[in-house]
């Protein structure tokens, strides 16, 4: 098990260098004069001369050789030192570091939401399988599967923010603004949760050893317990856990759309004002983040289900 | 005294209203045996399923159930038959693995059975499981295993009848003797048994009563060793029939001077194992069938696959009409369809999903001038097969007819040698003997040599020339 | 199942690009047309689901962005379903090698959320047609091409490829015959669904603001456009919502009943 544990490590960091080399070798890639658009950026679209792009060709460092530039690149993330934000001119880790805050905040309070309402749906339907209340939840499932996060934004503002009123909008200044997004956040999620909960269930009813465990003398309700429970939790605590990389994959829309100041919002405005600095420093953060994330979510089933334990084992 | 248990007039209907099964009545006293035997799809399972209350939905059934001691129960009285469940009535399943939580280790399944600290160890102990066995999970033991658990669990709970639904199916071929101990184990603890099976040799070493369905009737019923002796009814007959031990030996003739196959110091080890077979030879005349006889997991299979050059061996050669194949794939081209493979699987030489006259058009493709329309009709006489049958899919056709469509496919390509890797197996008996006899007179119409794979050591007695067998493997588990 | 998944993908393929060629066309009125005399007029007789904040007909909107939104999503599936079918047979069908190799960039794609991908190269390279083609092939080919060679891998491990070999088969038939027909009723239902998430992807890229820019009639541009006038005109910004949701909807209908499951295949 200790094996699995450092090769899965191993793979995470291997992942994190060959990112930093993607979005290196990305930003390089670009087309345009980098130190020009730089210059730009700083003094303005009108105001840039070609003296002020060499000059900052010559403090960026970007006159070295390629080389030479990644090293100082792959050596600053190591140090944590990822440059300075081309628009507000603070480190980029700082930036990071403030909207990281929200974000964190926004995806565990999507994530525990949705499971609030997915696990009790998806155990009474799996319990009538076939039955209205199963097609429902089915149908809630596809339609939501079906709808971009921001859809399920715009619904929900127009009607609580727009209909009722009882909610705000956008931004971010009180507790209650974190109530819509987190909400579509957690919808978006529910669609793909709420089958995978029933599915376990119907499958985890439907084994056999939990019919002969009623004809070992258990009750129905103990049956269910000691063999149902346990053998439907297993499909369902890996979703979750993978269920993190959806997050990832929608805070970017949803933080767009309520102007939400977390680190999608960030990284959409910095794509758009071409703050290269941050661009890198955001994508990497994620990538890391992501692979963190699968890391842990492995582990968790290796501990949880005894047969992924034997097939870990070389 | 009492029948432990006595059914009566037992009938079941599917959906549609056909009966599968019709008046099937009999009575096991207490302490004593039935055994059910018939072929798969009889039904048999079905009448364990519907004395359990188990029936699929759609299905219904009508008759008397009684247990002692208890009133009787209605066949489609599903919640009267459970409540006797633990206390009357004991099941021994056909999957034993599937019956088992895969994650729960094995002595806190057996506790939850409500068997309590030192009965879980004699249980154990009575059917040869260690303790160590006890920290295992569901998962990790064998089909074996699992069924040992089982009849521990039964043993433990001790309910007076105990139903075994084809204990040997999910087995190796050559463990019905432990089936055969660990069923009389529950004989000797004074319970009553119920076993349905469609193996011939555990039916034949059960004490008890016999009784045969057939047509979804019982057409034989009597004590075990008369029905064996002198079965009454023609299907009775035939299935006494297909023992092997019964076959008549033919006299044959063949050339022992022309080899079709040879195999001189041929070694096999998987790497990092010990090896299957060590400087083994082999001949082969042409017309010849030999036999290679050993438990699973001694390494059959492998040797068939190195002889047919799809494997390389560590060591040794394999000659094909005398040239040596081992590790020359030009000189295995120009013969490769001459040296052929009959599967287990009946149906595995065949893509599923794709009608079959299309695969035998594919031929074309390696057999020159094979023109299907004019060669399947005469092939498919030969074999018994219905033409119409070639319109079909693989997986429509029945175990018996899919070997034998098998067989066809094989003739088609006009092999010199066909490697038999235990081709009857999966086939129900009395159709086991139907298809070994076309295999052997094709066989020998054409002069094609066989070596016939198979753990059956008696059936091939029967019908091999000479037999070679493999050890067990070191390491395989019991 | 009477017709087979991958015609019944095919049969859906076709459907979808007949719609995205022909909206345009069924099309009343210049898409691009502005007429700022009728800005955000409510739905009426002329102009069925009312104007844009610049006085363009909306439903000519909604019918012109059908080759953005369904053509470009088609094409993005098209390409990574092949690519992915391409590189997992090459997988299957080399030795240990091979297939790490194809394995370890698909896993090294993998490591990054779709989405993220297809957004980062898009708006890096300013948005467009391409680096948006680009970026969704990328971050979708690694799921094709890992259950392509799952399943080519099990194929070939069958009774029937074993035989065909032993007849003599050349190994490029058995791929032909045997395992590509496998592979690809294997794919058909993830293509469908892959079809949808693309619709999604897209409509989401234009929603940010970095996939395809306005005047460009794409549904996600339209409703990101439209979304501060939200209050006067549900009709102008419900019409692309209605749009998206219709076709993927019909898009995961299809591709679950294809898999026979009420969740959608996943290949992690």
């Amino acid at each position: 098990m200790l094996r699995a544990l450092a090769h899965r490590l191993g793979q995470a960091v291997a992942t994190a260098i060959a990112l930093a080399t993607l979005c290196f070798a990305a930003i390089h890639a670009l087309p345009g004069n980098l130190a020009l658009q730089v210059a730009a950026a700083r003094f303005g679209d009108e105001r840039v001369t070609q003296e002020a792009a060499d000059r900052v060709r010559r403090q960026e460092g970007l006159d070295a050789p390629l080389a030479l530039q990644y090293g100082r690149w792959m050596a600053g993330i190591a140090r944590g030192e990822l440059g300075r934000s081309l628009v507000s001119g603070r480190p980029v880790a700082e930036e990071l570091a403030h909207h990281a805050r929200f974000t964190i905040q926004l995806g565990a309070a999507g994530w525990l939401l949705s499971y609030v309402l997915a696990l009790p749906l998806g155990l009474v339907a799996g319990f009538r399988p076939g039955g209205w209340l199963d097609r429902a939840a089915g149908g809630l499932a596809v339609a939501l599967a079906s709808l971009p996060s921001f859809l399920v934004g715009i619904g929900l503002v127009t009607v609580f923010a727009l209909g009722l009123r009882i909610l705000p909008p956008a931004g971010f200044r009180t507790g209650a603004h974190m109530v819509l997004p987190a909400l579509t956040l957690a919808l978006s999620l529910a669609a793909f949760s709420i089958p995978v909960v029933r599915d376990a269930v119907v499958e985890a009813r439907a084994a056999f050893f939990l019919t002969y465990a009623r004809m070992k003398g258990l009750g129905a309700a103990a049956a269910f317990l000691h063999h149902g429970a346990r053998n439907a939790a297993i499909p369902v605590v890996t979703f979750a856990a993978l269920q993190f990389t959806l997050v990832i994959d929608g805070f970017v829309v949803i933080e767009t759309l309520f102007n939400y100041p977390g680190l999608g919002d960030l990284l959409v405005k910095s794509l758009v004002a071409r703050d290269v600095p941050v661009i890198m420093g955001a994508g990497l953060l994620v990538g890391l983040a992501f692979a963190l994330v699968n890391l842990a979510a492995d582990l968790l089933c290796l501990w949880l289900d005894p047969r992924r334990r034997r097939e870990a084992e070389p | 005294m009492t029948d432990a248990l006595a059914v009566e007039g037992l009938r079941i209907r599917d959906a549609g209203g056909n009966a599968l099964v019709d008046d099937i009545s009999f009575a096991i006293r207490r302490g004593g045996a039935l055994t059910l035997i018939g072929e798969t799809g009889s039904g048999k399972s079905l009448v364990a399923l519907a004395m359990l209350g188990l029936l699929p939905s759609g299905m219904k059934a009508t008759g008397t159930i009684t247990l002692a001691g208890e009133r009787p129960l209605d066949a489609a009285d599903g919640r009267g038959l459970k409540a006797l469940w633990r206390r009357h009535l004991m099941l021994v399943p056909q999957e034993p693995a599937a019956a088992l939580d895969p994650i729960m280790r094995v002595r806190r399944q057996l506790a939850l059975a409500g068997l309590l600290g030192a009965k879980i160890d004699v249980a154990m102990r009575a059917v040869d499981l260690e303790e160590e066995d006890g920290g295992k999970f569901g998962f990790e033991l064998s089909g074996g295993m699992a069924q040992r658990v089982l009849v521990a669990t039964a043993l433990g709970t001790g309910a007076p009848v105990v139903v075994a639904d084809e204990p040997t199916k999910c087995l190796d071929p050559e463990r019905v003797g432990q089936v055969i101990g660990l069923l009389r184990r529950l004989l000797l603890d004074g319970r009553s048994l119920f076993v349905i099976t469609h193996d011939r040799r555990l039916a034949q070493s059960l004490p008890g009563q016999l009784a045969i369905l057939h047509g979804g009737r019982i057409v034989e019923h009597g004590r075990a060793e008369d029905v064996i002796a002198a079965p009454r009814s023609a299907f009775g007959r035939a299935w006494m029939a297909s023992d092997p031990a019964a076959w008549p030996s033919c006299a044959r003739s063949c050339d022992r001077s022309r080899l079709a196959l040879s195999a001189h110091g041929l070694s096999f080890a998987w790497p990092g194992r010990p090896p299957l077979f060590r400087e083994l030879d082999l001949h082969l005349p042409r017309g010849g069938i030999l036999g290679i006889d050993g438990p699973s997991g001694c390494g059959k299979t492998t040797l068939g696959d190195v002889l047919l050059g799809l494997r390389r061996p560590s060591a040794g050669s394999v000659e094909w009409a005398g040239e040596d194949i081992v590790g020359r794939p030009d000189a295995i081209r120009p013969m490769r369809r001459r040296y052929q493979k009959l599967h287990q699987e009946p149906a595995a030489a065949f893509i599923p999903g794709v009608p079959l006259r299309r695969q035998f058009e594919a031929l074309r493709l390696v057999v020159p001038g094979f023109d299907a329309l004019r060669a399947l009709p005469e092939l498919l006489d030969r074999l018994k097969l219905r033409h119409a049958l070639v319109d079909r899919r693989p997986e429509e056709l029945s175990g018996g007819e899919a070997q034998r469509m098998s067989l066809a496919r094989v003739l088609a390509l006009d092999p010199r040698v066909i490697i038999a890797d235990e081709p009857t197996s999966r086939l129900d008996p009395v159709v086991q003997r139907e298809t070994m006899a076309l295999l052997r007179e094709q066989v020998e119409a054409r002069g094609i040599s066989v070596v016939l794979v198979s753990h059956d050591a008696s059936l091939l007695r029967a019908i091999a020339d000479e037999t070679i067998s493999l050890a067990r493997a070191p390491g395989v588990p019991a | 199942m009477r017709i087979a998944p991958p015609r019944r993908a095919a049969g859906l393929a076709a459907a979808i690009a007949a719609l995205a060629c022909l909206g345009p066309l069924a099309a009343p009125m210049n898409p691009l047309e502005q007429d700022l005399m009728r800005v955000m007029e409510p739905p009426g007789a002329r102009h069925w689901l009312g104007t844009d904040h610049v006085g363009r007909d909306v439903l000519s909107r909604v019918l012109a962005g059908a080759p953005y939104s369904l053509g470009l999503a088609l094409l993005s599936v098209g390409m990574s379903a092949s690519t992915g079918t391409l590189l997992g047979l090459v997988a299957a069908n080399s030795g240990a090698a091979g297939r790490a190799v194809v394995m370890r960039l698909a896993d090294l794609v993998l490591a990054f959320p779709g989405l993220l991908l297809a957004l980062l190269l898009s708006g890096l390279f300013g948005g467009g047609v391409l680096p948006m083609l680009a970026g969704l092939h990328l971050a979708m080919w690694p799921q094709y091409a890992r259950m392509a060679d799952a399943t080519a891998t099990s194929t070939l491990r069958e009774g029937h490829v074993e035989a065909a070999r032993l007849a003599g088969f050349p190994e490029w038939i058995i791929l032909l015959r045997h395992v590509l027909p496998r592979v690809l009723r294997t794919l058909a239902p993830l293509a469908i669904l892959g079809t949808g998430q693309a619709i999604m992807s897209i409509a989401a890229l234009g929603f940010l603001g970095l996939g395809l820019r306005p005047p460009t009639p794409e549904w996600g541009a339209m409703i990101s456009d439209l979304l501060p006038f939200l209050a006067e005109g549900v009709v102008q910004v419900a019409a692309p919502c209605a749009a998206i949701f219709a076709t993927v909807l019909a898009l995961s209908l299809a591709g679950r009943s294809l898999a026979g499951s009420s969740m959608p295949p996943r290949v992690r």
